[in-house]
């Protein structure tokens, strides 16, 4: 693009052909006032607050729609332009409320900001204002449309980010109102958005209604930690409470946007089951103690039920963070024992399963072809389905291979659906198609197998593409044969010349390999854990009813008397109680500093935002104390990020043997069962978040079943299966259920 | 419900268009509904159109609330739609729809008693010349006062 010249009040600047005006003003810092434009949206030029004067065009023209021309000369601020920006202001507050006082957007409103600098104190206009009746668009934006100037930022981020075209303007002239057709929630995983683009307060966060005025809030820098992409956020806390979250920018991870999930998580750390003080369990009673007392019985507990040291198994949900990860794990095999995971959903867990990722979070979205495996990626990683969706945008073709059809927001092509037990054939017929279309020898144990059409296509695109990348979703957790999967997906890529993107290891999943936290040598992991023999627990941030594959044999195990519990943990309900003999209260998100390895790799730390509630600690500092009592070597840390150093300069533990490849007998007789959590349902601290719970998405409660299969399993419509609610549908393969649900496996 | 009959007329209107373009005819699509329909629109006609042209529910109903000659009430056998732009209202449109609205018995925007006439109010015309106006029907009525318009009343059936 050739580069021009022009000036801009005074100033001899340099842009490129097709610019806008106002894209240059943010460059060189100077501030021209706006309400529609916004800088990932298209330019709409409909509030017309950003009138410059343009020399030699008689009329004063909008900075954002404007593109700047060779010796163009223009002027943000002579009289021309304020008395332009003057006017549209005059007429933007004909009709607002100006109701700041009990406006949550008050102190951040772009309305009250440059009405400051360009309205004036009294108003011309003395009749009567337009009222708007609100129709509510759920449990997560409240709406004030009264308040509403029509930019249509809203509107525009659903159609062009989220992909739903929800909200739009109706009526005309003065009667325009922002509004849905349908009243039941914006159906969206991104909706939050429309909080933060919204330059007034027409809406605004729900959940945060009245709890607090933004200049009495303290805004910390921290990560998300719920999916792979540690979106940048700011914790906004008042007392010693989070009240809020809102996006932080970083073009590389989350640009300016975040998921509903990482907004409104917060909302469980207020939650009433919260583990407040140490406890244990006397002759099957509960009491209250000291954290010395506590620790005490902890650790005697421990040593007492460990004849030797492999009886003792170490757990941490996928959540955890780098820090807590690296210092369980040395606990452990300082003690002598080599049974840690973190792999607790997972059915394969053999070594194999870490394929890892080869591709970036920005190149995402210049790919130019996507083959999805085994993943509602929308639901999953809202923020990497963002890029796909960019990528369609640009051309980029989609093939899915699922249990379930999914809704997606972009244009998918070809739809493959397809059970647990057969995606490894499935996959070995797709890699046999390759070799035989990149004339490779194929092996023999694909020999005998038989290519469709549909198997075909898949090759095809993939080699068609030029920068293809096949993802690899969560799905396949549940899946018996994942690590067969991994590796014949290693052998696709590498065929088609792909990229990978694993997000089967998802939260901070990363973190955990970094340091090896799961068995590495004899070690048992988080299935044979429970076969054989431990004595002793010592659990992270684990849910009982949630987190295990097998809930029921993890119970049983947990429950038995001569089995000690030690249990880490933010909450506790009667589960927690129930299967454990000490709680250590946890502190939980932004109550604690730490670090989360991102999809490309990245290690983004954060320090606490608050202090955790009652006597709750943050992880590291309670197993830095366990270590410690225990007498064991090298956990002299005073400081997080001591503990993070030598966690990130350990070298990594992954050892990526590769798998045996062949045809496994799998069973197709008998029916796969994938139970998949609706995407508030993942963890402890989001299905305490009241409000996600009350989504379209947070009520997501079905067994999706084929009309064979439902006859197979002699159920219908409406009954329940394991809890959960029939629906008969052909859109989910045959052979399996396809339960999506925010219920705990135990029903 | 749209008649397959509507719908293969709505079909008629899509093929003027290119390929992929079939919300072009959305305009066509709910005139056509909504004269099967008496006259008037209801939201689950909206949906009905939206699907048939494959549009999201909402841009539909942008168009059919953004023209007046939608109507999203039932409304009388015969509209009077009255302009009361700024001609018109200058010569006095404000006065004769307070008039109508007497004489009827009606709000702007309801049916009268008798199910024979509604009134609305309306944009400009392009009749400013002849204002105060309103149309009925294809009939333009132009210069008007409460004695012409007592007429007009009287020949409606
Ligand atoms: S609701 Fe907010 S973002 Fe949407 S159009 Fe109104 S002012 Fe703009
Ligand atoms: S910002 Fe330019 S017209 Fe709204
Ligand atoms: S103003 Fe009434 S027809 Fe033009």
């Amino acid at each position: 693009m050739s580069e021009i010249e022009f000036e801009i009040d005074g100033k001899l600047v340099t842009a490129n052909q097709g610019d806008s005006i106002i894209s240059i003003a943010d460059r060189e810092g100077i501030d021209v006032p706006r309400f529609c434009y916004h800088k990932k949206l298209s330019v709409a030029a409909n509030c017309r607050m950003c009138l410059v004067d343009v020399e030699g065009v008689p009329k004063a023209q909008p900075a954002c729609s404007t593109p700047v021309a060779s010796g163009m000369k223009i002027h943000t601020r002579n009289d021309k332009a304020k008395s332009a920006q003057k006017a549209v202001m005059e007429f933007l507050l004909i009709n607002h409320p100006l109701d700041c006082p009990i406006c949550d957007q008050g102190g951040e409103c772009e309305l009250q900001d440059v009405a400051m600098e360009y309205g004036t104190d009294v108003s011309k206009f003395n009749l009567g204002k337009r009222i708007v009746a609100d129709k509510g668009i759920g449990a997560l934006i409240q709406t004030d449309m009264t308040r509403c100037i029509h930019c249509t930022r809203c509107v525009r981020f659903g159609a062009e980010v989220a992909g739903i075209v929800e909200m739009g303007g109706t009526g005309r002239g003065e009667g325009v109102k922002i509004e849905p057709f349908l009243t039941e929630g914006i159906q969206s995983e991104l909706s939050g958005n429309m909080i933060d683009v919204c330059p007034v307060g027409a809406l605004t966060s729900k959940p945060f209604r009245y709890e607090a005025r933004t200049w009495q809030m303290n805004a910390v820098e921290t990560i998300a930690r719920h999916d792979l992409v540690g979106s940048n956020i700011y914790t906004q806390t008042y007392r010693g409470r989070v009240k809020r979250v809102v996006a932080r920018d970083n073009e590389l991870v989350n640009e300016t946007w975040i998921s509903d999930r990482d907004r409104f998580s917060y909302e469980g750390l207020n939650h009433e089951s919260r583990a407040l003080h140490p406890k244990i369990k006397k002759n099957n009673k509960w009491q209250e103690t000291s954290w010395e007392v506590a620790l005490d019985f902890a650790i005697s507990g421990l040593k007492k039920n460990t004849q030797n040291a492999d009886q003792l198994g170490v757990l941490a949900s996928k959540n955890s963070t780098l820090e807590e990860y690296y210092l369980m794990q040395k606990l452990a095999r300082g003690f002598g024992s080599d049974n840690i995971d973190y792999r607790l959903d997972k059915a394969d867990l053999s070594i194999g399963n870490t394929m890892l990722s080869n591709i970036t979070l920005a190149e995402m979205e210049s790919t130019d072809h996507a083959l999805i495996v085994n993943s509602y990626l929308r639901l999953e990683q809202p923020m990497i389905n963002h890029r796909i969706r960019k990528a369609t945008l640009n051309g980029a073709s989609v093939n899915t291979i699922n249990n379930k059809k999914f809704d997606f927001n972009y244009q998918t092509d070809l739809e493959i659906l397809s059970s647990p037990q057969k995606t490894l054939l499935m996959l070995q017929s797709i890699l046999k198609s390759l070799h035989e279309r990149t004339k490779t020898t194929v092996p023999k144990y694909l020999s005998k197998l038989t290519v469709d059409d549909s198997q075909n296509k898949i090759a095809d695109d993939l080699i068609a593409a030029e920068r293809p990348v096949i993802i690899l979703g969560e799905h396949v957790n549940s899946n018996i044969s994942s690590s067969d999967i991994a590796s014949i997906i290693s052998e696709i890529a590498a065929l088609a010349n792909a990229k990978i993107a694993n997000l089967s290891l998802n939260g901070n999943s990363l973190s955990a390999e970094k340091v090896g936290f799961k068995p590495s040598n004899n070690g048992k992991n988080a299935i044979s854990m429970f076969t054989e023999n431990t004595k002793a627990f010592l659990l992270m941030d684990v849910d009982f009813n949630y987190d295990f594959i097998d809930s029921k044999l993890a119970a049983d195990t947990f429950n038995n008397d001569d089995v000690f519990v030690i249990s880490l943990n933010s909450f506790e309900d009667e589960i927690t109680l129930m299967n454990s003999d000490v709680i250590l209260p946890l502190a939980g998100f932004y109550e604690s500093s730490g670090t989360h390895i991102n999809f490309d790799g990245v290690a983004q730390s954060f320090s606490a935002s608050v202090k955790g509630p009652g006597d709750s600690k943050p992880g590291w500092k309670i197993i830095k104390v366990l270590a410690d009592i225990l007498e064991l070597n090298g956990f002299e840390y005073t400081d997080s990020t001591q503990v993070a150093d030598d966690a990130l300069s350990m070298s990594s533990a992954n050892n990526n043997d590769l798998v045996e490849n062949n045809i496994k007998e799998t069973d197709d007789s008998k029916v796969a069962v994938h139970w998949q959590y609706s995407p508030y349902a993942i963890d402890g601290i989001t299905r305490k978040a009241k409000a996600l719970q009350e989504t379209p998405i947070g009520k997501m409660n079905d067994a999706f079943i084929s009309l064979a299969t439902a006859k197979e399993l002699k159920l219908s419509e409406g009954d329940l299966y394991h809890g959960v609610p029939v629906s008969i549908n052909e859109t989910v393969a045959e052979g399996c259920v396809f339960v999506h649900t925010y219920q705990s496996r135990k029903g | 419900m749209i008649s397959d009959q509507a719908k293969k007329e709505i079909d008629f209107w899509v093929t003027k268009y290119p390929e992929g373009r079939q919300s072009s005819a959305v305009m066509q699509a709910l005139t056509i509904v909504q004269n099967e329909n008496g006259g008037s629109l209801t939201g689950e006609l909206i949906q009905e159109v939206a699907d048939h042209l494959q549009m999201p529910t909402i841009s539909v109903q942008e168009v059919a609330t953004f023209y007046e000659n939608y109507n999203h009430k039932p409304v009388g056998k015969h509209i009077i739609r009255f302009c009361h732009n700024i001609s018109c209202m200058l010569n006095g449109s404000d006065e004769l729809i307070s008039y109508l609205e007497e004489k009827l018995e009606v709000k702007t925007g309801e049916v009268s008693k008798d199910g024979l006439v509604s009134v609305k109010k309306v944009e400009c015309l392009g009749a400013c010349v002849g204002g105060p106006m309103c149309q009925i029907g294809d009939q333009y009525h132009e210069h008007l006062t409460p004695s012409k318009l007592d007429n007009i009343l009287d020949n409606l059936k």
